[in-house]
């Protein structure tokens, strides 16, 4: 009897643990929207736009591909950015722009965008 | 994902010598513990300094099982890490001479981990640095057998941009990096809460709350991790002080409910889980399920 009681009166306790959101879960949320902000941020700037424009890529376009990045992805490529040496130079200016070239290739290849005719799609077709 | 990895090869900084403005010349952080190392032993050597010095009672032949690899001859970043949160201190990763600066001002010593050697030879070594001084461009640290001893910034800054510029703090609970930045102070926290120190979770989570009161998920911490203390009073408020403070967030509801239910304040739980499911938003699901299990035990 007082098995079955101490049992009832840990089942609440057990259904518990998998109620609470985690702080985990919120920590990686707040990670991605920021990493999201950041890379929105960068695709703004008027010299990405324009050697994004001269390879053939729609800056309003890869913006909005930027939200098609899971939480992982858009962390990953912010971090990516953020390590690329020395900002404000050339090569930093041209390496930000292979690197968001990439991406959207990589998400065209995965189907989510269609920037690249050349692309065959896994997905979606 | 391999197209991440590009572009990633750093240049040889010159940080030094444009030290921030709020940075002091001269700076020795005194009473820096010094154990000096045994064969291949810098490691735990290294992670006894700073963690004697943050109130740990430990020493180099205790921590050698727990961070020491044979195999490899030394030890791991990784190992570092967890060492020091199994000890329940906040390891804080910096990674520029700048931020290294601003700790030694704020007086925390930081472990760093240099190449001794060639990039193509490495000789790895892990040392405490505890101060410098710009007009002598010297930096003072204790290492290997050396103690408070000290080196050219030049020669320093090149052995230790070759780990990327890896440096380690171990604080006490609740104590702020000087450098640090909200989100991966949050991550050096949740790495307590895996090592499962939670009133130190706790002590981390409020500072968080005092330096930044508008970061939710510092104040959702709190509540968590005194939750998992089993201390559900203290966690109600905390959940209280959430949805006061972000009355759009569902999952502080969604806890409060949680918490209010095992109170047994079932009116209350069942409203504040009516309110996350109302908010929804991504995690609307878990919210849904809360609700469905206060409704189906309070009956």
């Amino acid at each position: 009897m007082v098995t079955v009681l101490m049992l009832m009166l840990s089942l609440p306790y057990q259904t518990a643990m998998a109620a609470l959101i985690g702080t985990e879960e919120l920590v990686s949320s707040q990670k991605a929207t920021e990493a999201r902000a950041y890379i929105v941020s960068v695709l703004a700037r008027e010299d990405i736009q324009q050697l994004l424009t001269a390879r053939g890529i729609d800056p309003i376009e890869a913006q909005a591909r930027v939200g098609a990045l899971t939480d992982q992805e858009a962390i990953r490529m912010a971090e990516t950015m953020e390590n690329l040496p020395a900002g404000g130079n050339i090569a930093w200016i041209f390496g930000l722009a292979v690197l968001v070239f990439l991406v959207l290739l990589v998400t065209d290849l995965l189907g989510y965008t269609n920037i690249f005719p050349f692309v065959k799609k896994t997905v979606n077709e | 994902m391999a197209f991440l990895v590009w572009g990633c090869a750093g240049s040889l900084s010159r940080q030094w010598l444009v030290p921030a403005a709020d940075t002091p010349d001269q700076v020795v952080i005194p009473a820096v513990p010094f154990f000096p190392q045994t064969e291949y032993q810098c490691g735990p050597a290294a992670l006894a300094m700073t963690l004697v010095w943050s109130g740990v009672s430990t020493s180099p032949d205790r921590l050698t099982p727990i961070v020491y690899t044979p195999s490899i001859k030394g030890s791991l970043q990784p190992a570092m890490i967890t060492a020091a949160r199994r000890h329940a201190r906040l390891a804080y990763v910096i990674s520029s001479p700048q931020e290294l600066m601003q700790e030694l001002a704020a007086g925390h010593p930081v472990i760093v981990l240099q190449n001794l050697g060639l990039s193509w030879a490495p000789v790895w070594h892990y040392a405490v640095v505890m101060g410098y001084d710009l007009n002598t461009k010297r930096i003072v640290l204790h290492s290997g057998e050396a103690r408070h001893t000290t080196t050219k910034m030049r020669v320093f800054t090149n052995t230790w941009s070759r780990s990327a510029y890896w440096g380690l703090l171990t604080l006490p609970p609740g104590h702020l990096p000087a450098t640090a930045t909200e989100v991966p102070y949050l991550q050096a926290v949740l790495g307590l809460e895996k090592a499962e120190k939670w009133p130190q979770a706790v002590l981390g989570y409020q500072a968080a709350t005092q330096e930044w009161p508008d970061n939710f998920a510092a104040h959702m911490g709190v509540g968590n991790a005194l939750y998992a203390m089993g201390d559900l009073p203290a966690a109600e408020q905390a959940f209280n002080t959430a949805v006061e403070r972000f009355p759009d967030e569902g999952a502080a509801y969604n806890n409060l409910a949680q918490v209010l239910f095992e109170l047994g304040k079932i009116k209350a739980a069942v409203s504040a889980a009516e309110q996350a499911v109302r908010l929804g938003g991504p995690l609307s699901e878990p919210y849904q399920e809360t609700l469905r299990d206060i409704q189906r035990w309070s009956k």
